[in-house]
Parts: structure tokens; C-alpha cells; sequence
């Protein structure tokens, strides 16, 4: 299926009806069946500190840029009521617009609330906004309006079956009828798709994924829409669907790196299709949900990573559960598709548990499996995650989900932070052993592995050796070896050794001296009976990350009997 | 003569990277997931078409897992005006023709596309009725055949976008098409359904619609409807 028809198919529980959307309203101006103000009721619900707009169904929004476009029965108070906090140069504009379209669209109704509207409109001058009934928090927030007698039983105008009529007719006589390509139904083609609003990054009054906003990527002379034609009620179906997922704590969505990802399920019955969205999230990243068995989900995910499949842990899953994740990246005002999966839910968690072999390492990071965001700090500048590299998040996700090899700019990218920083923890080694397991280069060692065939490894033992030499010799110094080689022995290992070799003496008599150290010399002893004499002068990039994994390894060692690492040490690698 | 009509010829595809770009998503383009019909179209087109002969597309095997990446690049978002090029012409000057890009006009735009692909396209082509009495039909499929095995093309033939070229070779009659050494989602347990998919646009038409057909991937083989079929919608 593609992105748009599986959006479309979604199914979701309380979906608006055609023509509506949920917006945010924070005032109700009741109305007498005369047009005078009865009421003016502030619909914010308190959140916290704050009280922030209320979210109700509306009549579906126009597509608003730079131009005058008014909402039919609502709208922000600059349309509605012509009154604005800001300078509001063309407010009387927008507010002229807001009537002329009502007078166009109720012309002639019979209904008492749209009569009474009407009768509003024509008598409302901004001027009357004031004190006490008019509060200044209403001002430039949307507004709604109701007959006073319908109020109490919580009907809008809009909610009016009559209102509701007038909505359902918007559709326009077929002469430029095309072919949808979500339905392949014969219907008018949408010029303009509604807004997707909540990918992280993008712009707040929303974005497209599909529009056509300048004429270098139009074709065959069509104009908008037209490109490529998808009907009215299908562009309605998926901006609707995907609005929901993208709402913050939908359950539905996760952020990795700049991808704003959103995931759904279809399956015989909501119940497990609701436990899969909610495994997926918890896998990948968030919070967990309150409203599935949090319990259940956080042991079946354990079970899967200890590499269990799925169909023996939670057989209901196994079969007949489709799963759609799809990853979006803001671009000004459109919207970039990441990445598009479409599997069932047991290949999914089948791949996700070769990513948690993969990533496994020894000694693990303090917390266990960390979610991937976690993963995905380290490849940051200042482990900010506004600074993960674009688009490699989204491949990274992209090889989890369909179990493919890793882009090769993720070691490239680990490697240049661990130069960059001097730090090897448990997530970057877990990184950098995913890469060469995944990707074809033999199979790294999860723990300490002291017979390690790989030069490049046991170099990366040894520099861990004779840092720990300076250490012990000198306790903490301002530059420690590894600040100050750790980039030159990764990549050209001949040049740096036989310096670093040379102090090592000075080093282990210093230890000496102080009473410390005695395991040094038959450690090296131990390294360098597996190293060829010739060093090698240069470490290509799977040689470099080799050098890590038995750096982090060696340093993170402690023979059996003397204490265990304590978090700290563990964590000393990571971004804090 | 009729035999070698419908004899058809298959052509062997490939290249690293391909964007077959659905109409939907070509602002930031995303690729369909297999060639549609109309870039097979495209692509014997540019070896061998004369008016007189037209392509029809038979089906498209797909050798290789199909894998995306999402890459991004520097392109623009203007284009050269029609009017002012055709102002110009009757002018005989160029003045005011050059497109300036600024920072304006340039557009960075991500595109997800298809990596390491290989197809086969097996077709065949009908006369039209601009078709001369020099014209038969084994005439063009002795020219398609000659041009295709010395690897000759009118333009280099491309896997939907200009900047990803194809690797083209002639499938001897009676060598086998290639089985994919992966078959995982290809179809071969249960056909994959691929949504409606471009089957080609209707240039005679007036304002050009395009034309869908519900595409499915069964057994590594996208079977394409022959013109006219009611499998296309129009």
C-alpha cells in the first residue's frame, strides 16, 4: 500500500466527521435568538499553571498564507469580531470577510441559530469588545458560537443540523473530475491539502506533504492539485489520520533525531493492536503509555531482546498484525517523508531483536538497553539533540526496521565523536559493534576477548593499558595520553606507539614507587605477544573501530575479585 | 510478420540508485516502489522509437530487494518562463532569459530513492498509423535489437530521473530471466500489493490526466495492463 492510501485505511476510533477537524477554542459567545451577546463563556481548561485552549470539533479549516480567508462559524478573534492585540492593520479587512462569507453561505436559511448569527454579524461593531463580558485573554484565540438555550446541553452552531447540512454541500460539481490516486475513484481532485501540524521542527501553522508551492515542480502545465490528484474526502482522510498521530501523547509517535515518527497498527481487534503500538513505543523510545498494560508490554519487550521470538512471547502478536511506521522531516513549509515501513509486527520485532544482538555489549550501560534517542546523543556535537546529524537518524532507523545494513556514515560519525570528545562508553562501543557485526566486517567480541585476532583490537587494549599506566603513575593530570594520542593511535598506530612505549618505563617505575601497578608490565607482556612487531601505519575505518571496542573493553575491565565498576566509571564515557 | 509482433523483447536494467517519483510526493520526492510503465517506456524509447512504432510495456521483473535511502540536495524552484521564451524568439534577442539563482530561487529538497536496482522489462511495440510503406515491423525489431546489443541509445536511458543513468543489455531470446538471489519482499509467498501506480500520462488528452492502475508485485513480477484494459483507470 502507499503512504497516503494506508493513511487513509487507518483506522481510528473516534475519527471527526467529513468536514470537521479538531481545533483549539478557547471562547463560546452564546447568542439570544435576536443576535444579542446572552454569554461569553471562557472555554480554557486549566493545565498545570496554565490554562490553554480547549480542543473541540470544528467545521475543518481553510488553508490560510498570506491572503484574507475567513472559517465558516468560527474563527480567531480577528476575523470573528474584528478585535486583535497586535496592530492589526487589515483586521477590519478580515473581519469584513468573516461576514461577507456568512452572508453568502446562510443567505436564506430558516434555522434560529444561524438566524441569530446572522443577526450578530450584522449588528456587532469591535468597538463593543470590552469589560466586563469581554475578557483581553479571549483576544486573538478562536472563538465559537451558540444559541444561549443550546449551550447548556453543550451544542455549538456548528453542531446545529442545519449547520451541518450547509457543511456536507461543499462539494463542487465534477467538471474537473480526475482519477484519485488513493482511492482510484473518479472524484474532484483537492487543490490545496489541509495542514499536518506537529512535526518537531517545522513550521507552527503546519506543513504539506503534498504541495506544489512553486512552479519548478509542477508539471504538464497542471496547476496545484492537479500534479497529482487525490480526491477531497482521501485528503481529509489522511491529514486527519495523521494530525491525530502527530498530537503530542497520541501514543502514536516518537522523535528519532530530526524524524518526527509516527506508527500505527491494523489488527483484528483494537486491543492488540493497541499493545503492538504500544511495544513499538516502547522499543524505540518514549514514555511508556498508561493506557495499554504497561506491565505486559515492558516484560514481552524484555523477553524479545533477550532474543526470544515473538511467537512464542505474545503469540496474539505474531499473526495478523500489520504495522506502518513512517518518519517525517520538516522542510520550511513542506514536509519530507524519511522513511515508509510497512510490515507485519513479527518481522518488525524479528529485526528489532537482531538490533539489540547487535548493540549488546559488555559491560552494558548502566541503564540496561537504552532507548535509541540514547544512541542517537552520541553522535551529536555536545550531545544536544538538536545537533543529531540530519538523516542519519532516520537511515539508522530505517536499517533497525528492515534488518538492512547500517549507513556507512554511522561509524564514520561515532568515530569522529569519539576523536572529537576522547570518550568510549558503552552506547558508542554498542554502536560501533553494530556497525561492524551488521555490516559484514567479522564478528566482534560483545566482551573483553584477550585472543582477539584483530591487531587493530588488541592496539586498542593496549592504549587503554598504558593510560591506565600514566594513571597510575601520576594519578589524574590535566592531558592524559588518551586526550592527547587517542586520535593518532586510532588512525596511525606506528607513529604513536613507540613514543607512548617509551614512557610506559617512566611510568611503571613511578607506579612502582608508589606501590602501584604491579599487573602493568605482564598485561603489556600479555598484548604485545599477539602483535606483530611492525605496527601498522595506518587503521582504515573498520580498523578504527576495532581500536575502540578493545580500548572500551580493557578500560572497562576489573579481574574477577576486586569491585565492580561502579556507575560512575560506566557512565564517565557517555554524554552526561 | 505478426509472430514477431508479439514476439516482444526483454531488456536487462540496472544501476545504484533510481527515482521513479510519485506524483503525490515529488516536491520531496519519494519513489514508487518498483519502475513504473511509463519510465520502462522512457526507457526503451531512448534506444529505438520512430513515430511509426509505438511501446507497449508487458511487464517488470525485479531482480533486487527493493531498498531506499533518503538523501538530500541543492536544487532550484524556478523555472524558464514559456511566455518570455517565446517573447523572446519573436524579439530574435535573449534578453531577460537568464534564470538567476539566488538564494531565492534555491530549493534544498530531500528525495527518498530506490538503491542498487535491477529490472527487467519485457515489452513489445505496435505499429501506429503514421506508419509509412517503408515501415514493418521486423524492420524496428531488427533495429531495436541491432542498437540495444552495441549498446547505442538516441539519450542515455535513465532509471526515472535524469541523474540516475541505466546500465541496459539485450536478454537473448531464449536465456532465462534472471532469479533473484533475495527474494524477501518480492512476492513470492503472498503478492505485495503496491497501490495505484502511474501506468503513463495521456498526452493526447485534453490537460494531460494521468492514468493508474492497481500495481502488485507477485512472484517478482509487476504485470502491466495493456492499453485500453480496464484494469486502467482514466
Amino acid at each position: 500500500m502507499t503512504i497516503l492510501a494506508a493513511l487513509t485505511a487507518a483506522t481510528l476510533p473516534d475519527a471527526p466527521p467529513p468536514g470537521f477537524a479538531e481545533g483549539k477554542v478557547s471562547t463560546l459567545v452564546s447568542l439570544n435568538p435576536d443576535g444579542t451577546v446572552a454569554n461569553v463563556t471562557d472555554l480554557r481548561i486549566h493545565k498545570g499553571s496554565k490554562r490553554v485552549a480547549r480542543v473541540m470539533l470544528i467545521p475543518h479549516p481553510v488553508k490560510r498564507a498570506s491572503g484574507i480567508a475567513p472559517n465558516f462559524l468560527w474563527d480567531k478573534t480577528a476575523y470573528a469580531l474584528g478585535v486583535t492585540a497586535g496592530a492589526g492593520k487589515r483586521t477590519a479587512d478580515e473581519h469584513a470577510a468573516f461576514v461577507a462569507l456568512h452572508e453568502e453561505r446562510l443567505a436564506g436559511t430558516e434555522d434560529e441559530g444561524l438566524k441569530a448569527l446572522l443577526a450578530f454579524l450584522r449588528t456587532w461593531s469591535p468597538e463593543r469588545f470590552s469589560k466586563p463580558i469581554w475578557a483581553d485573554t479571549a483576544l486573538d484565540e478562536n472563538v465559537v458560537f451558540a444559541l444561549e438555550t443550546d449551550r447548556q446541553n453543550d451544542v455549538r452552531l456548528h453542531d446545529r443540523p442545519a449547520a451541518r447540512a450547509l457543511l456536507a454541500q461543499t462539494e463542487e460539481p465534477g467538471e474537473t473530475a480526475a482519477i484519485c490516486l488513493v482511492t482510484g475513484i473518479r472524484a474532484p481532485p483537492a487543490r490545496l491539502h489541509p495542514s499536518i501540524k506537529g512535526v518537531w521542527g517545522g513550521q507552527t501553522a503546519g506543513g504539506s506533504i503534498v504541495s506544489f508551492n512553486l512552479d519548478a515542480f509542477e508539471s504538464y502545465g497542471h496547476k496545484q492539485g492537479d500534479n497529482a490528484p487525490v480526491s477531497e474526502e482521501a485528503a481529509f482522510a489522511y491529514t486527519g489520520a495523521l494530525n491525530r498521530f502527530l498530537a503530542t501523547d497520541s501514543g502514536h509517535r516518537i522523535q528519532i533525531g530530526d524524524a518526527s515518527t509516527v506508527f500505527w497498527a491494523e489488527a483484528d481487534d483494537g486491543a492488540t493492536a493497541a499493545t503492538a503500538t504500544g511495544l513499538f513505543a516502547q522499543a524505540f523510545g518514549s514514555t511508556p503509555d498508561t493506557r495499554i498494560d504497561v506491565q505486559r508490554v515492558g516484560a514481552v519487550l524484555a523477553e524479545i531482546q533477550r532474543g526470544k521470538p515473538i511467537a512464542e512471547v505474545a503469540p496474539d502478536l505474531a499473526e495478523g498484525v500489520r504495522f506502518y511506521v513512517l518518519g517525517l522531516a520538516p522542510n520550511a513549509a513542506r514536509i519530507s517523508i524519511r522513511f515508509w515501513l510497512e510490515d507485519d509486527f513479527a518481522a518488525l520485532m524479528h529485526n528489532y531483536a537482531e538490533f539489540a544482538a547487535d548493540i549488546c555489549i559488555d559491560p552494558p550501560s548502566k541503564d540496561g538497553q537504552p532507548p535509541l534517542w540514547r544512541y542517537l546523543l552520541e553522535l551529536a556535537v555536545q550531545g544536544k539533540r538538536e545537533n543529531v546529524p540530519p538523516n542519519l537518524a532516520g537511515e539508522v532507523m530505517r536499517s533497525i526496521l528492515t534488518g538492512g545494513r547500517y549507513p556507512q556514515s554511522l561509524l564514520a560519525t561515532t568515530l569522529m565523536r569519539i576523536r572529537t570528545d576522547r570518550r568510549v562508553g558503552p552506547l558508542r562501543a554498542g554502536l560501533v559493534k553494530a556497525f561492524l557485526t551488521r555490516n559484514h566486517f567479522g564478528s566482534p567480541p560483545v566482551a573483553r576477548d584477550v585472543d582477539n585476532p584483530s591487531t587493530a583490537y588488541q592496539l586498542g587494549r593496549l592504549f587503554a593499558v598504558l593510560e591506565a599506566a600514566q594513571y597510575a603513575a601520576l594519578g589524574r593530570v590535566n592531558a592524559p595520553i588518551s586526550d592527547r594520542y587517542y586520535a593518532a593511535a586510532s588512525a596511525t598506530p606506528a607513529r604513536v606507539f613507540s613514543a607512548l612505549m617509551r614512557g610506559l618505563h617512566t611510568h611503571v617505575s613511578h607506579a612502582r614507587k608508589r606501590g602501584r601497578g604491579g599487573w602493568i608490565e605482564p598485561r603489556i607482556e600479555e598484548i604485545m605477544s599477539k602483535l606483530d612487531p611492525d605496527l601498522p601505519k595506518t587503521l582504515q575505518l573498520e580498523d578504527q573501530g576495532r581500536f575502540a571496542l578493545g580500548y572500551y573493553h580493557e578500560k572497562s575491565y576489573r579481574p574477577a575479585g576486586t569491585a565492580a565498576l561502579s556507575d560512575d566509571e560506566i557512565a564517565e564515557g557517555d554524554a552526561q | 510478420m505478426l509472430e514477431l509482433m508479439t514476439q516482444g523483447i526483454r531488456l536487462h536494467v540496472s544501476g545504484p540508485f533510481a527515482c521513479f517519483t510519485r506524483p503525490e510526493m515529488k516536491v520531496e520526492r519519494v519513489s514508487y516502489d518498483v519502475m513504473t510503465p511509463s519510465a520502462a517506456r522512457g526507457i526503451l524509447e531512448a534506444i529505438h522509437w520512430k513515430p511509426a512504432i509505438r511501446w507497449v510495456i508487458d511487464a517488470i521483473h525485479v531482480l533486487k530487494p527493493i531498498r531506499f535511502q533518503s538523501i538530500r540536495r541543492n536544487e532550484v524552484g524556478a523555472k524558464a518562463s514559456f511566455s518570455s521564451t517565446k517573447s523572446a524568439m519573436r524579439r530574435g534577442d535573449v534578453d531577460g532569459l537568464g534564470l538567476r539563482i539566488d538564494e531565492k530561487t534555491r530549493q534544498q529538497r530531500a528525495s527518498t530513492v530506490l538503491v542498487d536496482v535491477a529490472y527487467v522489462i519485457a515489452a513489445h511495440f505496435e505499429m501506429t498509423d503514421r506508419a509509412g510503406p517503408g515501415d514493418n515491423p521486423a524492420k524496428h525489431a531488427d533495429m531495436f535489437t541491432r542498437r540495444a546489443t552495441r549498446g547505442q541509445a538516441f539519450a542515455q536511458p535513465v532509471l526515472g530521473t535524469r541523474e540516475f543513468d541505466a546500465r541496459f543489455a539485450l536478454l537473448p531470446d531464449g536465456v532465462p530471466i534472471p532469479i533473484p538471489d533475495d527474494t524477501m519482499g518480492l512476492g513470492f509467498d503472498t503478492p505485495r500489493d503496491l497501490g495505484f501506480m502511474l501506468w503513463d500520462i495521456d498526452h493526447g488528452a485534453p490537460g494531460k490526466p494521468s492514468m493508474f492502475f492497481r500495481a502488485s508485485l507477485a512472484n517478482g513480477v509487476v504485470t502491466v495492463p495493456q492499453p485500453g484494459a480496464p484494469e486502467i483507470l482514466s
